[in-house]
Protein backbone atom coordinates (compact mmCIF):
# COMPACT_ATOMS: atom_id res chain seq x y z
CA UNK A 1 0.00 0.00 0.00
CA UNK A 2 1.38 3.35 -1.04
CA UNK A 3 -0.44 4.62 2.14
CA UNK A 4 1.75 2.91 4.70
CA UNK A 5 4.81 3.81 2.68
CA UNK A 6 5.03 7.89 1.89
CA UNK A 7 8.02 8.80 -0.06
CA UNK A 8 10.82 10.15 2.51
CA UNK A 9 10.70 13.52 1.42
CA UNK A 10 7.03 14.13 2.34
CA UNK A 11 6.82 15.85 5.44
CA UNK A 12 4.85 13.86 8.20
CA UNK A 13 2.13 15.70 8.93
CA UNK A 14 -1.09 14.71 11.21
CA UNK A 15 -4.25 13.08 9.78
CA UNK A 16 -5.70 12.67 12.75
CA UNK A 17 -5.11 16.53 14.31
CA UNK A 18 -6.91 15.07 17.49
CA UNK A 19 -3.88 12.69 18.08
CA UNK A 20 -0.96 15.08 17.90
CA UNK A 21 -2.24 18.10 20.28
CA UNK A 22 -3.97 15.29 22.92
CA UNK A 23 -4.41 18.12 25.53
CA UNK A 24 -7.35 19.39 23.41
CA UNK A 25 -10.80 18.19 24.96
CA UNK A 26 -12.55 15.80 22.83
CA UNK A 27 -16.75 16.35 22.76
CA UNK A 28 -18.88 13.07 23.28
CA UNK A 29 -22.17 15.26 22.30
CA UNK A 30 -22.63 13.08 18.52
CA UNK A 31 -21.91 10.31 20.37
CA UNK A 32 -25.18 10.99 22.09
CA UNK A 33 -27.08 12.39 18.79
CA UNK A 34 -26.57 9.48 16.67
CA UNK A 35 -27.75 7.53 19.68
CA UNK A 36 -31.32 9.54 19.65
CA UNK A 37 -31.52 9.73 15.57
CA UNK A 38 -30.46 5.59 15.97
CA UNK A 39 -33.66 5.39 18.32
CA UNK A 40 -35.38 7.20 16.58
CA UNK A 41 -35.22 5.36 13.19
CA UNK A 42 -35.48 1.84 15.49
CA UNK A 43 -38.82 3.20 16.02
CA UNK A 44 -39.44 4.08 12.68
CA UNK A 45 -38.57 0.56 11.42
CA UNK A 46 -40.83 -1.01 14.03
CA UNK A 47 -44.05 1.01 13.30
CA UNK A 48 -43.53 0.75 9.33
CA UNK A 49 -42.20 -2.45 9.07
CA UNK A 50 -45.63 -3.53 11.30
CA UNK A 51 -47.73 -2.12 8.74
CA UNK A 52 -47.04 -4.65 6.67
CA UNK A 53 -47.13 -1.91 3.87
CA UNK A 54 -46.20 -4.17 0.48
CA UNK A 55 -44.03 -3.43 -2.36
CA UNK A 56 -42.60 -0.37 0.00
CA UNK A 57 -42.25 -2.30 2.68
CA UNK A 58 -38.69 -3.52 2.03
CA UNK A 59 -37.60 -0.49 0.31
CA UNK A 60 -38.23 1.85 3.50
CA UNK A 61 -36.77 -1.24 6.13
CA UNK A 62 -33.79 -1.01 3.77
CA UNK A 63 -33.60 3.09 3.21
CA UNK A 64 -33.82 3.12 7.34
CA UNK A 65 -31.04 0.49 7.99
CA UNK A 66 -29.00 1.83 5.45
CA UNK A 67 -29.15 5.58 6.71
CA UNK A 68 -28.69 4.07 10.19
CA UNK A 69 -25.51 2.20 9.35
CA UNK A 70 -24.10 5.19 7.52
CA UNK A 71 -24.52 7.09 11.14
CA UNK A 72 -22.65 4.78 12.96
CA UNK A 73 -19.70 4.34 10.08
CA UNK A 74 -19.43 7.89 9.94
CA UNK A 75 -19.86 8.97 14.12
CA UNK A 76 -18.97 5.69 15.97
CA UNK A 77 -16.42 4.60 13.79
CA UNK A 78 -15.18 7.93 12.87
CA UNK A 79 -15.11 7.40 9.30
CA UNK A 80 -15.86 10.67 9.08
CA UNK A 81 -12.47 12.33 10.15
CA UNK A 82 -10.87 9.24 8.33
CA UNK A 83 -8.57 9.78 5.78
CA UNK A 84 -8.83 9.29 1.93
CA UNK A 85 -7.29 5.98 1.96
CA UNK A 86 -9.71 4.10 5.04
CA UNK A 87 -12.85 5.56 2.94
CA UNK A 88 -11.69 3.94 -0.11
CA UNK A 89 -11.81 0.82 0.98
CA UNK A 90 -14.84 0.65 2.89
CA UNK A 91 -16.59 2.14 -0.59
CA UNK A 92 -14.76 -0.77 -2.65
CA UNK A 93 -16.50 -3.29 -0.26
CA UNK A 94 -19.81 -1.55 -0.46
CA UNK A 95 -19.29 -1.52 -4.43
CA UNK A 96 -18.57 -5.39 -4.46
CA UNK A 97 -21.18 -6.04 -2.05
CA UNK A 98 -23.70 -4.32 -4.38
CA UNK A 99 -22.39 -5.94 -7.67
CA UNK A 100 -23.07 -9.17 -6.01
CA UNK A 101 -26.62 -8.13 -4.70
CA UNK A 102 -27.34 -6.65 -8.14
CA UNK A 103 -26.12 -9.46 -10.69
CA UNK A 104 -27.90 -12.30 -8.40
CA UNK A 105 -31.56 -10.72 -7.70
CA UNK A 106 -31.48 -9.99 -11.53
CA UNK A 107 -30.81 -13.29 -12.45
CA UNK A 108 -33.06 -14.48 -10.00
CA UNK A 109 -35.50 -12.33 -11.13
CA UNK A 110 -35.15 -13.00 -14.85
CA UNK A 111 -35.67 -16.65 -14.58
CA UNK A 112 -38.54 -18.98 -16.25
CA UNK A 113 -40.73 -21.21 -14.54
CA UNK A 114 -38.79 -24.41 -14.44
CA UNK A 115 -35.62 -22.65 -13.53
CA UNK A 116 -37.29 -21.69 -10.43
CA UNK A 117 -37.21 -23.79 -6.86
CA UNK A 118 -39.85 -26.62 -6.56
CA UNK A 119 -42.90 -24.78 -4.90
CA UNK A 120 -41.78 -21.46 -5.65
CA UNK A 121 -44.93 -19.57 -6.30
CA UNK A 122 -44.51 -17.74 -10.46
CA UNK A 123 -45.89 -15.33 -12.31
CA UNK A 124 -49.59 -14.85 -11.51
CA UNK A 125 -49.31 -17.12 -8.49
CA UNK A 126 -47.32 -14.18 -7.13
CA UNK A 127 -49.27 -12.17 -4.67
CA UNK A 128 -46.86 -9.31 -4.96
CA UNK A 129 -46.21 -9.51 -8.53
CA UNK A 130 -42.71 -8.57 -10.04
CA UNK A 131 -42.67 -6.76 -13.07
CA UNK A 132 -39.79 -8.87 -14.48
CA UNK A 133 -41.88 -11.93 -13.64
CA UNK A 134 -44.39 -11.33 -15.94
CA UNK A 135 -43.01 -12.57 -19.10
CA UNK A 136 -43.24 -16.16 -19.07
CA UNK A 137 -41.52 -18.51 -21.78
CA UNK A 138 -44.09 -20.21 -24.18
CA UNK A 139 -44.67 -23.94 -22.84
CA UNK B 1 12.84 2.11 22.35
CA UNK B 2 14.32 4.93 22.05
CA UNK B 3 12.00 6.81 19.64
CA UNK B 4 9.31 5.69 22.12
CA UNK B 5 10.47 7.61 24.80
CA UNK B 6 11.43 10.45 23.12
CA UNK B 7 7.60 10.39 21.94
CA UNK B 8 6.04 10.44 25.47
CA UNK B 9 5.16 7.27 24.81
CA UNK B 10 5.43 4.01 27.50
CA UNK B 11 7.07 1.11 25.80
CA UNK B 12 5.08 -1.35 23.99
CA UNK B 13 3.30 0.95 21.66
CA UNK B 14 5.18 2.28 18.91
CA UNK B 15 6.17 -0.34 16.53
CA UNK B 16 9.94 0.18 15.25
CA UNK B 17 9.65 0.22 11.93
CA UNK B 18 6.97 3.11 11.86
CA UNK B 19 8.80 6.19 12.26
CA UNK B 20 6.00 8.16 13.86
CA UNK B 21 2.80 7.59 15.73
CA UNK B 22 0.81 9.12 13.55
CA UNK B 23 1.96 6.94 10.71
CA UNK B 24 1.64 3.66 12.98
CA UNK B 25 -2.16 4.89 13.90
CA UNK B 26 -2.89 5.39 9.72
CA UNK B 27 -1.50 2.08 8.96
CA UNK B 28 -3.38 0.34 11.97
CA UNK B 29 -7.26 2.41 10.74
CA UNK B 30 -6.20 1.39 7.47
CA UNK B 31 -5.98 -2.04 8.20
CA UNK B 32 -8.97 -2.68 10.15
CA UNK B 33 -11.03 -1.23 7.51
CA UNK B 34 -9.40 -4.01 5.45
CA UNK B 35 -10.66 -6.60 7.69
CA UNK B 36 -14.06 -5.08 8.40
CA UNK B 37 -14.29 -4.82 4.57
CA UNK B 38 -13.66 -9.11 4.41
CA UNK B 39 -16.54 -9.17 7.30
CA UNK B 40 -18.40 -7.20 5.20
CA UNK B 41 -18.44 -9.44 2.29
CA UNK B 42 -18.59 -12.49 4.16
CA UNK B 43 -22.20 -11.28 5.56
CA UNK B 44 -22.65 -10.10 2.12
CA UNK B 45 -22.80 -13.37 0.87
CA UNK B 46 -25.46 -14.37 3.26
CA UNK B 47 -27.25 -11.46 3.12
CA UNK B 48 -27.43 -11.93 -1.08
CA UNK B 49 -28.78 -15.83 -0.74
CA UNK B 50 -31.43 -14.22 1.68
CA UNK B 51 -32.43 -12.09 -1.00
CA UNK B 52 -32.74 -15.08 -3.64
CA UNK B 53 -35.17 -16.93 -1.53
CA UNK B 54 -37.23 -14.10 -0.15
CA UNK B 55 -37.50 -13.32 -3.62
CA UNK B 56 -38.71 -16.79 -4.28
CA UNK B 57 -41.03 -17.74 -1.52
CA UNK B 58 -42.24 -14.33 -0.72
CA UNK B 59 -45.18 -15.61 1.44
CA UNK B 60 -43.44 -17.94 3.28
CA UNK B 61 -40.96 -15.21 4.37
CA UNK B 62 -43.28 -12.72 5.77
CA UNK B 63 -45.25 -15.66 7.19
CA UNK B 64 -42.16 -17.05 8.68
CA UNK B 65 -40.81 -13.92 9.91
CA UNK B 66 -44.61 -12.96 11.47
CA UNK B 67 -43.86 -16.32 14.07
CA UNK B 68 -40.60 -14.38 15.11
CA UNK B 69 -40.61 -13.00 18.59
CA UNK B 70 -40.76 -8.89 17.38
CA UNK B 71 -40.53 -7.96 20.92
CA UNK B 72 -37.29 -9.81 21.58
CA UNK B 73 -35.76 -8.65 18.17
CA UNK B 74 -36.81 -5.01 19.04
CA UNK B 75 -35.58 -5.17 22.23
CA UNK B 76 -31.90 -6.65 20.97
CA UNK B 77 -31.84 -4.00 18.56
CA UNK B 78 -31.77 -1.40 21.57
CA UNK B 79 -29.36 -3.51 23.72
CA UNK B 80 -26.98 -3.60 20.33
CA UNK B 81 -27.71 0.20 19.98
CA UNK B 82 -26.94 1.23 23.35
CA UNK B 83 -23.66 -1.05 23.76
CA UNK B 84 -22.35 0.87 20.54
CA UNK B 85 -22.84 4.22 22.49
CA UNK B 86 -21.30 2.93 25.43
CA UNK B 87 -18.30 1.68 23.26
CA UNK B 88 -18.25 4.86 21.75
CA UNK B 89 -18.03 6.92 25.12
CA UNK B 90 -15.28 4.51 26.26
CA UNK B 91 -12.82 5.83 23.37
CA UNK B 92 -14.05 9.54 24.33
CA UNK B 93 -13.32 8.79 27.99
CA UNK B 94 -9.83 7.69 27.26
CA UNK B 95 -9.13 10.44 24.91
CA UNK B 96 -9.86 12.48 27.74
CA UNK B 97 -7.62 10.55 30.08
CA UNK B 98 -10.21 9.07 32.10
CA UNK B 99 -9.45 5.85 31.99
CA UNK B 100 -11.89 4.48 34.84
CA UNK B 101 -14.80 6.03 33.20
CA UNK B 102 -13.46 4.38 29.69
CA UNK B 103 -13.51 1.03 31.34
CA UNK B 104 -17.23 1.55 33.14
CA UNK B 105 -18.13 2.09 29.82
CA UNK B 106 -16.65 -1.25 28.43
CA UNK B 107 -17.94 -3.41 31.55
CA UNK B 108 -21.30 -2.20 30.49
CA UNK B 109 -20.94 -3.04 26.96
CA UNK B 110 -19.79 -6.55 27.86
CA UNK B 111 -22.81 -6.61 29.94
CA UNK B 112 -25.02 -5.68 26.92
CA UNK B 113 -23.31 -8.40 25.46
CA UNK B 114 -24.37 -10.90 27.65
CA UNK B 115 -28.30 -9.72 27.32
CA UNK B 116 -28.34 -9.63 23.98
CA UNK B 117 -26.88 -13.48 23.70
CA UNK B 118 -29.26 -14.31 26.98
CA UNK B 119 -32.71 -12.58 24.84
CA UNK B 120 -31.04 -14.73 21.64
CA UNK B 121 -30.75 -18.32 23.56
CA UNK B 122 -34.34 -17.64 24.61
CA UNK B 123 -35.35 -16.90 20.96
CA UNK B 124 -33.13 -20.04 19.94
CA UNK B 125 -34.85 -22.49 22.99
CA UNK B 126 -38.21 -21.58 21.27
CA UNK B 127 -37.36 -22.11 18.07
CA UNK B 128 -35.89 -26.04 19.50
CA UNK B 129 -39.33 -26.32 21.48
CA UNK B 130 -41.19 -25.61 18.19
CA UNK B 131 -38.80 -27.05 16.15
CA UNK B 132 -38.74 -24.41 13.72
CA UNK B 133 -34.96 -25.49 12.81
CA UNK B 134 -33.72 -25.37 9.40
CA UNK B 135 -33.65 -27.52 6.91
CA UNK B 136 -35.06 -30.78 7.23
CA UNK B 137 -34.77 -30.81 10.88
CA UNK B 138 -37.67 -28.08 9.97
CA UNK B 139 -41.21 -29.51 11.77
CA UNK B 140 -42.86 -26.31 12.64
CA UNK B 141 -46.70 -26.94 12.88
CA UNK B 142 -48.02 -23.24 12.05
CA UNK B 143 -46.02 -22.78 8.96
CA UNK B 144 -45.89 -25.52 6.25
CA UNK B 145 -45.48 -23.71 2.85
CA UNK B 146 -42.54 -24.09 0.83
CA UNK B 147 -39.84 -21.59 1.71
CA UNK B 148 -40.73 -21.85 5.43
CA UNK B 149 -37.76 -24.22 6.03
CA UNK B 150 -35.66 -21.90 4.00
CA UNK B 151 -36.15 -19.35 6.22
CA UNK B 152 -35.23 -20.73 9.18
CA UNK B 153 -32.26 -22.18 7.39
CA UNK B 154 -31.15 -18.84 6.75
CA UNK B 155 -32.25 -17.09 9.99
CA UNK B 156 -30.44 -19.31 11.53
CA UNK B 157 -26.61 -19.03 9.74
CA UNK B 158 -27.32 -14.94 9.77
CA UNK B 159 -27.99 -15.00 13.45
CA UNK B 160 -25.76 -17.82 14.33
CA UNK B 161 -23.08 -16.38 12.49
CA UNK B 162 -23.72 -13.15 14.29
CA UNK B 163 -24.02 -14.38 17.84
CA UNK B 164 -19.82 -15.51 16.67
CA UNK B 165 -19.07 -12.31 16.24
CA UNK B 166 -20.90 -11.16 18.97
CA UNK B 167 -19.09 -13.40 21.20
CA UNK B 168 -15.51 -12.66 19.20
CA UNK B 169 -16.62 -9.17 20.20
CA UNK B 170 -16.95 -9.66 24.21
CA UNK B 171 -13.28 -11.35 23.43
CA UNK B 172 -12.01 -8.05 22.04
CA UNK B 173 -13.39 -5.87 24.35
CA UNK B 174 -12.37 -8.25 27.24
CA UNK B 175 -8.60 -7.36 25.60
CA UNK B 176 -9.37 -3.84 25.15
CA UNK B 177 -10.88 -3.35 29.15
CA UNK B 178 -7.71 -5.14 30.38
CA UNK B 179 -5.50 -2.36 28.46
CA UNK B 180 -7.46 0.16 29.96
CA UNK B 181 -7.19 -0.60 32.89
CA UNK B 182 -3.28 -0.88 32.59
CA UNK B 183 -3.29 2.32 31.38
CA UNK B 184 -2.59 1.83 28.12
CA UNK B 185 -4.82 4.36 26.47
CA UNK B 186 -4.55 8.26 26.94
CA UNK B 187 -5.07 11.00 24.98
CA UNK B 188 -1.75 10.51 23.17
CA UNK B 189 -2.81 6.94 22.19
CA UNK B 190 -6.17 5.12 21.92
CA UNK B 191 -5.70 3.74 18.67
CA UNK B 192 -5.98 0.29 19.59
CA UNK B 193 -9.33 0.84 21.84
CA UNK B 194 -10.57 2.37 18.76
CA UNK B 195 -9.98 -0.40 16.80
CA UNK B 196 -11.79 -3.00 18.87
CA UNK B 197 -14.52 -0.29 19.39
CA UNK B 198 -14.94 -0.45 15.55
CA UNK B 199 -15.32 -4.15 15.24
CA UNK B 200 -18.32 -3.90 17.86
CA UNK B 201 -19.78 -1.25 15.87
CA UNK B 202 -19.28 -3.28 13.07
CA UNK B 203 -21.28 -6.31 15.48
CA UNK B 204 -24.06 -3.60 15.67
CA UNK B 205 -24.51 -2.47 11.79
CA UNK B 206 -25.07 -5.79 10.76
CA UNK B 207 -27.85 -6.46 12.78
CA UNK B 208 -29.34 -3.17 11.44
CA UNK B 209 -29.94 -4.96 8.59
CA UNK B 210 -30.72 -8.08 10.11
CA UNK B 211 -33.66 -6.79 12.11
CA UNK B 212 -36.10 -5.61 9.48
CA UNK B 213 -34.76 -8.76 7.31
CA UNK B 214 -35.52 -11.09 9.83
CA UNK B 215 -38.22 -9.70 12.15
CA UNK B 216 -40.12 -7.07 10.01
CA UNK B 217 -41.13 -8.89 6.88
Amino acid sequence: MSESAPPAGRPTQALHPDDENGEHAHSAVPYIVVYFALLFFTVLTYLTGKQHLGTWALPIALVIACTKSALVALIFMHLKDSSGSTRLVFGTSLVFVALLLFFTVADVATRFHPATPAGAPFGTERSQPEGLLEHELPE
Amino acid sequence: MSHEAEAGLPPGILAHHFSSLSRQNEAMRLGMWLFLATEILLFAGLFTGYAVYRFQFPEAFAECSRHLELTLGTVNTLVLITSSLTVALAIHYARNNRRHAAAVCLVITILFAFAFLGIKAVEYTAHFHERSLPGKYYAFEEVKIPGAAMFFSLYFLMTGLHGLHVIAGMVVLGFILRHTLQNRYSSRYYTGLELGGMYWHLVDMVWIFLYPLLYLI
